[in-house]
């Protein structure tokens, strides 16, 4: 069996390399909006986290206790729905690019895994808002966690929906997250597909 | 072609500035949130409260406190993880998680809030009292006549009143709980926890409320399971979670939405919607899928197009390798 420090010592100076991180030159075909859309995804994320970070000192009612905490509460709630349609249209890109050839099949998955980790964390969210929207679904959803055998996640439970809203589920949701960025980095995106119509016939004539 | 490995082999690298690339995408976000907050604010609906609920629908609110006493309400029969009722185990799974956050809505719902209501108001003990110490045959006949007299009955001078008949101490006790649902106090005697002062489980007063209140409650018909139910906000013109929109549609499945497992089916089968997403690397025919589709020729457009131009202009076609 290989040495395991040797093996830690290779990895981990790849993952922690300022050349896997802070890349100066990119695939030429890996340009413009559609290879925005990851970032935006992430960056959606952080402004996610730092919206909520706001919000969870003074704790989960605070949004109501004057206007300039419902104004972090709107950042909160807007910056989830770009999370999300960010999130999609990253989706439908890498879908339809293929991103999983070439020895990218895990970076997809951990991609799929992060989109469904990030549903039990935008709806506990909206659980411990404590308005009719979370009161209606608390109450409406908790017939599918029952039925899934999975009522130890009590959602007409304020604090335990809180404590999975800003610690379980974004916690595991930012390892996720960071393992998809981690192989993507790694692995750069993914090239296009060798297109049949743009192939050289034979004598270079056009095809 | 190896639908893993099918990937062009020879392209160029161009300079890239990464760090202005993701301070530019967050730069994007913060400015879209912040006009998004600022133009359009929060959805904010208010929630629907014991009391508010007490006060506007007396004659309703004695009703569904009537079914919690008598074991004929959702959640008094509802099964696991609650109580050991029938009325909505919907699968093996959940008959196997067993009685985790108990509940008896004849006890916790009624009887025990109005036994602390009556330590400041004593005129309600006796009929408490008569209630408890009668037999269950007994209760059963008050409960049912209740029942039947509540359907005309009707709230005047702060309590409710219906034809007189043979109702025990029922009418009294109703009254009573009326009377704590108006106060506000309700939800103090729902969300007790003796061994801790603080109170984070408000599961009580939820399921006090999920039955007939909030199921009748015109705000809420736009979010019904029927109506495409979570997509859909508590504010008109809102988003709202979207992104479950498949599982919603699924909902609206007849022999999904005809089902008593209606749940269990809908979230099994979106999760192997989720499972086909996630595995769409390893699933044959499905991982081809995207190159007979053609979107790709779109997003890199000006790729294949330089391409062309270089198989073109060079006798020996082909570009620059990247390896």
């Amino acid at each position: 069996m290989a040495n395991w420090t040797v093996e830690s010592k290779r990895m981990l100076g790849q993952v922690l390399s300022a050349d896997t991180w802070l890349p100066t030159e990119m695939p030429e075909y890996a340009q413009g909006f559609m290879y925005m859309l990851g970032s935006l995804t992430a960056s959606s994320f952080v402004v996610l986290c730092l919206s909520g970070i706001l919000l969870a000192m003074k704790g989960p009612a605070s949004w109501t206790a004057n206007e300039a905490m419902r104004f972090v509460a709107a950042t909160h709630f807007w910056s989830v729905q770009a999370f999300f349609f960010f999130m999609m249209l990253h989706l439908w890109r890498v879908f339809f690019t293929g991103a999983w050839r070439g020895g990218r099949g895990m970076t997809w998955l951990l991609g799929a895994v992060a989109f469904l980790i990030a549903i039990p964390t935008a709806f506990t969210g909206f659980l411990i808002n404590g308005d009719l929207y979370s009161e209606w679904n608390a109450v409406q959803a908790k017939d599918g966690l029952n039925a899934m055998g999975l009522g130890w996640v009590n959602l007409t439970n304020g604090g335990q929906m809180m404590g999975m809203h800003i610690v379980v589920l974004p916690l595991t949701l930012t390892v996720v997250i960071g393992l998809h960025i981690t192989l993507v980095r790694m692995k750069s995106v993914v090239p296009p597909y060798p297109d049949l119509n743009s192939a050289p016939s034979e004598g270079g004539a056009e095809s | 072609m190896n639908p893993r490995t099918d990937v062009v082999k020879h392209y160029r690298m161009v300079p890239e500035d990464f760090v202005k690339h993701l301070f530019s995408t967050l730069v994007v976000v913060i400015v879209v949130v912040l006009l998004a907050s600022i133009f359009f604010n929060l959805p904010e609906q208010q929630p629907l409260t014991i009391k508010g609920y007490a006060s506007a629908n007396p004659v309703p609110f004695e009703q569904m406190a009537l079914r919690a006493l008598d074991g004929t309400g959702q959640i008094a029969n509802y099964g696991p993880p609650y109580n050991h009722g029938t009325g909505n185990v919907e699968s093996v799974l959940q008959k196997m998680t067993g009685v985790i956050h108990p509940l008896n809505a004849e006890t916790d719902f009624i009887l025990k809030p109005l036994a602390m209501a009556a330590s400041i108001n004593p005129s309600i003990t006796p009929n408490l009292r008569t209630f408890e110490r009668a037999s269950r045959a007994q209760q059963t006949r008050w409960e049912s006549a209740y029942t039947a007299a509540l359907t005309k009955g009707v709230y005047r001078n702060g309590v409710v009143l219906t034809a007189k008949g043979d109702y025990g101490p029922l009418p009294a006790l109703m009254n009573e709980t009326l009377a704590l649902g108006k106060s506000g106090l309700m939800s103090g005697a729902l969300i007790r926890n003796g061994s801790v002062i603080t109170r984070f489980d408000n599961q009580n007063y939820l399921l006090f409320l999920q039955g007939a209140p909030l199921q009748d409650d015109p705000a809420t018909q736009s979010m019904a399971g029927g109506n495409w139910g979570i997509i859909h906000p508590a504010i008109n013109g809102y988003p709202a979670a979207w992104w479950m929109t498949i599982p919603t549609w699924i909902y609206q499945w007849g022999f999904v939405a005809n089902s008593k497992a209606a749940d269990a089916l809908a979230l099994a089968i979106g999760f192997f919607f989720w499972l086909a997403l996630a595995l769409t690397p390893w699933i044959p025919g499905w991982n081809r899928l995207p190159r007979y589709l053609g979107v790709h020729r779109l997003i890199w457009k000006e790729f294949y197009r330089q391409q062309n131009q270089e198989n073109r202009t060079s006798p020996i076609g082909g570009t620059k390798s990247a390896e």
